[in-house]
C-alpha cells in the first residue's frame, strides 16, 4: 500500500548494463528523519542503486515510490521507460541530489547555482529565492563567497555550495552519492560536519559513502551491499559493530 | 570640433593629393558602408540561425542530425567564392525567376552575396556551437537532470550559456574571417571595401597606395572585433580562470 508518510520507498529494484546484472531485487524504506547509508565494495551497485531513485539511471524492474506516489512506467520496445516525464522532474525537485564531483554549474556563482532550480523549477521569487539562498550558504559557511565561481573555490567549498544548493530546494529526501570521496583528506570534515548537522535536524537522508565512522554516528539504518544485493541491513549498532557475514566482517576490518 | 571643421581639416590635408582627393575617400566610405552592412547583416542571420542548427546537429533524430551535417560539410567543404557565384549567376537562371517577384532580389548582387555569406557563416557556426555543446561537463548535466529541469530548461538555462561561453574565442576568430573573405563580394560588382580600392587603383593606375589604405581599414576593423570579443571574454570567461580573486 502507499503510504504518504514515508518519503521514499523502494521495492524490488532491478537494473542490468547490458548482461551485467548490477541491482538484483533491493529495497529500502525512508522513514521521515532516517539516514540511511549505502555501504560496500565498488561494484556492489550502491551508486547505481542511488542513481536510480532519482531516475538518473532507469531501473529495469522494480517500484520507486515518494510520498505515497508511485513513478508511473510504461514499456516500449527499447525496455521500460517512465510513462510520464513530467511527473520524473517532479519527483526529481524533490529529492535533490549531492554529487561525488559537485557538478556545481561552472559559468555561474555560487549563489547563481543555489538560486537556479527553486526559480526555475519551483518557481519561486527571485528575492525569495536569494534571501534562502544567502541564508543557505551562511549556515554551510559560505556567505562570504556567494559571488565567487566554482572554479575559485576549493573542493570543500564547492562540495558545502553542492549542499546548499540541495537544500534550496527544500527537498523531501536528500540523496549523496559518495560526497566526501573526491576531497582532500583535510576537507572531508567540514563536509561531514555539515552532514551531520542536517542528520541533527531530522533530514531524511540516503548517503552512499565509505565513512565507516559517519555511518556509525550518524545513521539510523546502514545497508551492506554487495553484488547488487543486500548482504545485511540493520541499524549501525548491529551492521556495525557485529557484523554477521564474514564478507562483512572482511570489508570492516581496515577500519577497526 | 564640427563637422564641416573636420571636413576642412580634411581637405587641407589632400591638398596636392592626386589619389586621395574626397571623391576617392568617399568611394572608400561607401565601400567601407557596405563591407559592415555586408558582414554585419550575414554574421547576424547566420548566428540566428546557427543556435537552433547546432542544438539539431545533436539530435538523436537520425534524419535531423545527419541532414544538417550534410548542410555543414558542404558549405564548409566548398570555396565561399563557389557559393557566391552559385547564388549570384546561378539563381538568374532557374526558369521562370525573371517573371517572378523573386527576381527583384537575384538582379542586384547584394541579396545573392547575403544568401551565400548567411549560410558560409551559418555553418561554421553551427559547427562551432555544435562542438561547445557537445562539450558541456557530463556532471553539470547530470546535476540538471537531477534538480528536476526539462531538456528544454536544461538547454536554456544550462548547456547553451555554458557552451556559448566556451565557443566565444572560436566564434571571434569566425567574424574576423568573414571580414575578410567579404572583400570577395567585390568580384560581383558590389562596391565594398576592396571594390572601391579596385576602383581606386584602376583610375589611377596606383596599386600600393589604394590597396595598402584599404589593408589598413581592414586591420584596424579587425582590430576592433578581437578587442570587442577580448573584452566580452574578459566578462563572460571568468568563471574559466580559476583563483584570480
Amino acid at each position: 500500500m502507499a503510504d504518504k508518510a514515508i518519503p521514499l520507498e523502494i521495492n524490488d529494484l532491478h537494473k542490468r548494463f547490458g548482461d551485467n546484472p548490477v541491482l538484483k531485487g533491493l529495497s529500502l524504506k525512508a522513514h521521515k528523519g532516517d539516514v540511511i547509508t549505502l555501504i560496500g565494495a565498488s561494484g556492489s551497485g550502491k551508486s547505481t542503486f542511488l542513481r536510480c531513485m532519482n531516475l538518473l539511471e532507469l531501473p529495469d524492474a522494480g517500484e520507486i515510490i515518494v510520498h505515497g506516489d508511485p513513478i508511473l512506467f510504461k514499456q516500449t520496445r527499447q525496455g521500460r521507460e517512465p510513462a510520464n516525464w513530467k511527473q520524473v522532474e517532479l519527483i526529481r525537485s524533490r529529492l535533490s541530489m549531492v554529487f561525488q564531483n559537485f557538478n556545481l554549474w561552472a559559468h555561474m556563482t555560487l549563489l547563481q547555482n543555489v538560486v537556479e532550480a527553486p526559480i526555475h523549477v519551483l518557481g519561486i521569487s527571485k528575492e525569495e529565492a536569494r534571501e534562502r539562498g544567502m541564508a543557505l550558504l551562511g549556515r554551510v559557511g559560505l556567505a562570504e563567497r556567494a559571488n565567487y565561481y566554482p572554479a575559485q573555490l576549493s573542493g570543500g567549498q564547492q562540495q558545502r555550495g553542492a549542499i546548499a544548493r540541495a537544500l534550496a530546494m527544500e527537498p523531501e529526501v536528500m540523496l549523496f552519492d559518495e560526497p566526501t570521496s573526491a576531497l582532500d583528506p583535510e576537507l572531508v570534515g567540514d563536509v561531514l560536519r555539515v552532514m551531520r548537522e542536517l542528520a541533527d535536524e531530522g533530514r531524511t537522508m540516503v548517503v552512499v559513502t565509505h565513512e565507516m565512522d559517519f555511518a556509525r554516528d550518524v545513521s539510523s539504518q546502514v545497508m551492506y551491499l554487495h553484488q547488487g544485493l543486500v548482504e545485511e541491513a540493520g541499524p549501525p549498532s548491529e551492521v556495525l559493530l557485529n557484523p554477521q557475514s564474514p564478507r562483512l566482517k572482511q570489508f570492516l576490518a581496515p577500519n577497526r | 570640433m564640427s563637422v564641416e571643421q573636420l571636413l576642412q581639416t580634411i581637405a587641407g590635408y589632400l591638398n596636392g593629393n592626386d589619389i586621395f582627393t574626397v571623391n576617392t575617400l568617399g568611394m572608400y566610405w561607401d565601400g567601407f558602408v557596405n563591407t559592415v552592412q555586408l558582414v554585419f547583416i550575414s554574421l547576424l542571420i547566420g548566428l540566428a540561425l546557427a543556435v537552433p542548427l547546432a542544438i539539431g546537429r545533436g539530435s538523436p533524430l537520425k534524419l535531423v542530425s545527419k541532414s544538417i551535417w550534410l548542410y555543414t560539410y558542404i558549405f564548409r567543404g566548398t570555396p565561399l567564392l563557389i557559393q557566391l557565384y552559385l547564388a549570384y549567376y546561378g539563381f538568374a537562371f532557374v526558369p521562370g525567376i525573371q517573371d517572378s517577384w523573386l527576381w527583384f532580389f537575384v538582379q542586384d548582387p547584394l541579396y545573392p552575396a547575403l544568401f551565400a555569406f548567411t549560410l558560409n557563416t551559418a555553418a561554421y557556426t553551427t559547427e562551432i556551437f555544435h562542438g561547445a555543446i557537445k562539450s558541456t561537463a557530463k556532471g553539470e548535466i547530470e546535476a540538471a537532470r537531477a534538480f528536476g529541469m526539462s531538456k528544454a530548461m536544461m538547454m536554456r538555462r544550462i548547456i547553451l550559456p555554458s557552451a556559448f561561453r566556451r565557443a566565444l574565442p572560436a566564434y571571434g576568430n569566425e567574424v574576423i574571417f568573414m571580414l575578410h573573405a567579404s572583400a570577395i563580394a567585390s568580384v560581383v560588382t558590389i562596391m565594398d571595401l576592396t571594390g572601391a580600392a579596385y576602383y581606386v587603383y584602376s583610375r589611377f593606375y596606383a596599386p600600393f597606395p589604394a590597396f595598402i589604405f584599404v589593408a589598413f581599414i581592414y586591420m584596424a576593423l579587425s582590430f576592433s572585433i578581437q578587442g570587442f570579443f577580448r573584452h566580452l571574454e574578459k566578462r563572460l570567461l571568468v568563471h574559466l580562470k580559476p583563483n584570480n580573486r
